[in-house]
């Protein structure tokens, strides 16, 4: 093998540093984040909070697989936090779908009562 | 006195009528009409203390004794208590049965009134403050009721303060008071800060002893006078008395005539031993004492109002009084102030009686009242020739003694001015009385009034025996009132003054003087009446020069008054503009703020969640903010953010 | 690794992209499960294997359909514009949301986190489990989290019922004959 091939297939091949997932787990949260803040329809906001727990989960995972300290317990807190996830999307859309029933609408702009 | 019984009945005497105020202020809205009949109780066991004291003092020693009220260590204490001797002893009875008198005489005068009860309840006060002030030791404690008295007597004054001269008098009389008190503070502070103490006595040592210097001192003492002059109404804080009179007729009784004005000849007479050390002070108050008693009964000759011919009349012999103490003759002048208040409070009362009568106080209105209220025209000459100063009823007595006083003590001036105020005295008192009592019924008003009821006659025929009697206690032959009311050693040692042998030829000097002011008058008014308003006109200038008081209401309205109002008058528009506008600026902020802040609240979930999310961020930068390049630029985000939130939203 | 790592990354981000910006809901949807599918290929990245299967079981299996239910619902045509999607506050939450990724990033990466190394968790379920029940020493508080957890699924499960009943008197569903 080329010592140039071999190079790269190492730095290929290398430890993935801990900050990588981080970064990524953050820039996931930022983007659910602002699509939490932007979109109009109620149900996209929920896929989005969705999205920022998952940030969440991943970075609980990563430090559970990187730090000794951390004795592997960020897997079983990610696990206690699908749970609760799950149990939050099926209330949550069943309070969509109420205000749904009463207003004919699901635009978060719309649904203003505590206005002032 | 030892016991706590006896300091209990003392204690009483003032506390009982300050108790019925409290009573009556609380509950005279349910009492109405029962008011006198409790009033009445308290003032009569308030007397009759007064008597016990006046016994003990008079077989025994003065009474003395004191608690400590502040204790300020080191700096001194300022102690509450009671000192009665001679002096103190008959103030009080004087005090409490001329009150008496007057509350009875009120049962009829203030009937029907609004509010009847209040007025009992302040007459009340005002009786417990006079009480209080004549028991009291040291300057702080007399001051302390001086004040108290001052306040009844405006609420007094202005009791019916529906009438708008009746509230302008009330307050007149305040503040002009108000000058005097303000005096009589500083000479307190002066003395406490010299001496390190209050009391009459202690100060009074300590100036013996040197402790404060010659012209401060008689700074000092002077001060203590012009605090006098202003409760005496004497010259020149003389101007609230006559205004005073808008109140009703018995309070002028009262306050006007026999007690509070007395407080400034009781408050020299009281720290006669500090005012002896000055000589100058002396000379002042004989000086103004004399001037003003010349000064007030020249207005009194020209007055159509009978109560402010009462009114000259009283601050011409506080006058007198002033004038007795300043030349040395203590027991005289406290000797005249006891027989004055009982003529003085009768000559009120008859012309309460008068006015009750007839709804009128104008002598223009009056005349032949002699045949329709008998009672009331002899009690009223009585009392009008016991004022003039005619053997053998009181008001001689004390009168002659204070005028041959002056002469024996070489103060010739003086000796002159007070012999023309004898003359001037007889004169206007019976002018009033010939106006209003002689001669053919001027006026429907004069011709239908009727006596007044017993209720008011009754004091009124007491006070008469009185002003006949009175001064029977202080005759040269046995002096009775001298030897229990007499100055100090020490001020007789500083005076020098002699003892007089009583003066035949002065006296009769004095007495003629007064008969032949009777006679004028019996000629201007009771002959011929034509030729008083004849010489009126002749003389215009004089007569409108005396009628308007001097011109000092003018005076005093052109400076004092103008200032004042001017001075008010900034202070209200700073008060209103700026500090006004600085108070409701903070509301208007406030709700600036408030308004700008509400349009926050969009009532959508979404700019909150927004908001949380920058305010995360604020807090995250504040807190990891350890590079600056890194801090900027997230504070450029945010302000961006900020912008873009403000405009869209 | 990298290659591996880099792929995930990308598809997990675009579909998250994908979420907040398309047009129709269903598409949002799908772009959600696809992003769940990149994080559980993580979760098998970062040595936990049981954690990936309940990450697909529950997140693409369960709430996707929970989540197309809803949307089945609350029906809504495509849009053509992005204004229609879009809130006024798209620009000031883009600079937040922006801001707040730029610091979490920027945190976690200059924190210094020691001596790491990948596969220090538990790499077995065995031992996962043990952990997740609160049987293993340093772990206790997990049985009193596990069994909180079961009692709030079964109030979530009252509660979406109890929410979402339809009461006498109201709308009725398209079709449905009350």
């Amino acid at each position: 093998m080329p010592p140039q091939v071999q190079q790269v297939l190492d730095t290929l091949n290398a430890e993935l540093p801990l900050e990588g997932y981080l970064v990524v787990g953050a820039i996931m949260f930022a983007i659910g984040a602002w699509g939490a803040l932007i979109r109009r329809n109620a149900v996209v906001v929920f896929m989005c909070v969705e999205l920022m727990i998952n940030a969440v989960n991943l970075t609980l995972v990563a430090f559970a697989d990187y730090l000794p300290g951390a004795r592997g317990l960020g897997q079983s807190y990610a696990v206690l936090v699908i749970a609760i996830a799950a149990a939050e999307v099926a209330v949550g859309l069943a309070i969509v779908l109420a205000v749904f029933r009463s207003r004919r609408t699901v635009n978060v702009d719309e649904i203003n009562s505590m206005k002032g | 006195m030892d016991t706590v019984g006896q300091q209990l009945i003392i204690a009483a005497i003032p506390g009982l009528p300050a108790l019925v105020f409290f009573v009556l202020a609380l509950f005279g809205r349910y009492i109405k009409e029962g008011a006198q009949y409790v009033a009445i109780l308290g003032v009569t066991i308030s007397l009759v203390f007064s008597g016990f004291a006046l016994y003990f003092v008079a077989t025994g020693e003065p009474i003395d004794f004191a608690v400590n009220w502040i204790d300020l260590g080191g700096g001194g204490a300022f102690p509450m208590g009671v000192y009665i001797d001679g002096l103190a002893a008959v103030m009080l009875v004087v005090v409490c049965f001329v009150s008496l008198m007057v509350q009875l005489y009120s049962g009829a005068f203030m009937e029907g009134d609004k509010r009847f009860a209040w007025y009992y309840a302040v007459i009340n006060l005002f009786t417990a403050s006079m009480l209080g002030l004549v028991l009291a030791p040291n300057f702080i404690e007399l001051y302390f009721f001086w004040e108290l008295v001052g306040l009844c007597s405006y609420l007094l004054i202005g009791h019916w303060f529906e009438k708008p001269s009746a509230r302008d008098a009330a307050q007149k009389a305040f503040i002009v008071t108000r000058v005097g008190d303000a005096a009589l503070f500083i000479a307190i502070i002066i003395f406490w800060a010299k001496t390190g103490t209050t009391s009459f006595q202690g100060i009074s040592e300590a100036a013996q002893a040197g402790f404060i210097g010659g012209s401060l001192f008689t700074a000092a003492v002077v001060l203590v006078f012009v605090g006098a002059i202003g409760k005496s109404a004497q010259f020149p804080l003389h101007v609230w008395l006559p205004d005073a009179m808008e109140g009703p007729t018995p309070v002028s009784a009262l306050i006007h005539a026999a007690t509070m004005v007395a407080a400034g000849v009781y408050l020299v007479a009281r720290t006669y031993d500090i005012f002896v050390q000055s000589e100058t002070a002396m000379l002042t108050v004989a000086y103004i004492g004399g001037f003003t008693a010349l000064m007030a009964a020249t207005m009194a000759l020209v007055k159509k109002d009978i109560k402010r011919v009462v009114a000259y009349s009283t601050v011409s012999q506080l006058g007198y009084m002033m004038l007795g103490l300043g030349v040395g003759a203590y027991s005289a002048g406290m000797f005249h102030l006891y027989n004055h208040a009982f003529f003085k409070a009768l000559l009120f009362l008859c012309a309460g009686s008068i006015i009750y009568a007839m709804n009128s106080y104008n002598l223009v209105e009056m005349g032949g009242l002699r045949r329709r209220m008998p009672i009331t025209f002899w009690t009223m000459v009585v009392a009008g020739i016991s004022l003039a100063g005619i053997f053998p009823f009181s008001g001689f007595w004390s009168k002659d003694a204070i005028v041959a006083s002056t002469f024996e003590e070489h103060y010739y001036v003086l000796f002159g001015m007070a012999l023309l105020t004898v003359f001037l005295t007889a004169f206007y008192i019976f002018r009033a009385i010939f106006m209003a009592f002689m001669g053919e019924a001027r006026t429907q008003g004069a011709r239908e009034a009727v006596e007044s009821p017993g209720i008011m006659t009754g004091p009124m025929l007491i006070l008469a025996v009185l002003s006949v009697v009175s001064g029977l206690v202080g005759t040269p032959v046995a002096d009775y009132f001298a030897d229990f009311v007499r100055p100090s050693e020490f001020a007789v040692e500083t005076l020098g003054v002699e003892p007089h042998e009583f003066s035949i030829p002065l006296a009769v000097v004095s007495v003629a003087v007064a008969i032949l002011g009777i006679g004028l008058a019996y000629a201007l008014y009771a002959r011929q009446p034509e030729r008083a308003a004849a010489l009126a006109r002749r003389f215009s200038g004089l007569h409108t020069f005396l009628d308007k008081g001097w011109y000092f209401d003018a005076l005093y309205g052109a400076t004092f008054v103008r200032g004042a109002r001017a001075l008010g008058r900034l202070v209200r528009e700073f008060d209103r503009t700026a500090l006004g506008g600085l108070v409701g600026g903070v509301g208007r902020g406030a709700l600036g703020t408030g308004g700008f802040l509400q349009r926050l609240q969009t009532g959508g979930a979404q700019n909150y969640a927004l908001f949380i999310l920058l305010s995360v961020l604020i807090i995250g930068v504040i807190v990891g903010a350890q590079y600056a390049f890194l801090v900027v630029a997230i504070i450029a985000l945010i302000t961006i953010a900020a912008f873009a939130v403000g405009s869209r939203l | 690794m990298i290659v591996a790592f880099a792929f995930l990354a990308g598809m997990t981000l675009v579909s998250a992209m994908g979420v907040v910006i398309s047009r129709n809901v269903v598409h949002s949807a799908l772009f959600m499960s696809g992003s769940f599918l990149g994080v559980a290929g993580f979760f098998v990245m970062l040595n936990a294997p049981a954690l990936a299967a309940f990450q697909v079981l529950i997140y693409v299996g369960a709430v996707t359909v929970v989540i197309l239910f809803g949307i089945m619902f609350t029906q809504k045509p495509q849009v053509r514009r992005f204004r229609t999607i879009l809130n006024a506050q798209r620009w000031a939450g883009f600079f937040v949301a922006a801001g707040v990724g730029a610091f979490l990033a920027f945190i976690l990466s200059i924190q210094n986190w020691g001596a790491t190394s990948s596969g220090n968790g538990t790499r077995g379920v065995a031992a996962f489990a043990r952990n997740l029940l609160g049987v293993t020493q340093g772990s206790e508080i997990f049985t009193l989290l596990f069994e909180v957890a079961s009692v709030l699924l079964l109030v979530a499960v009252v509660a979406a019922i109890v929410v979402s009943r339809r009461k006498t008197g109201e709308g009725v569903d398209r079709g449905v004959e009350e």
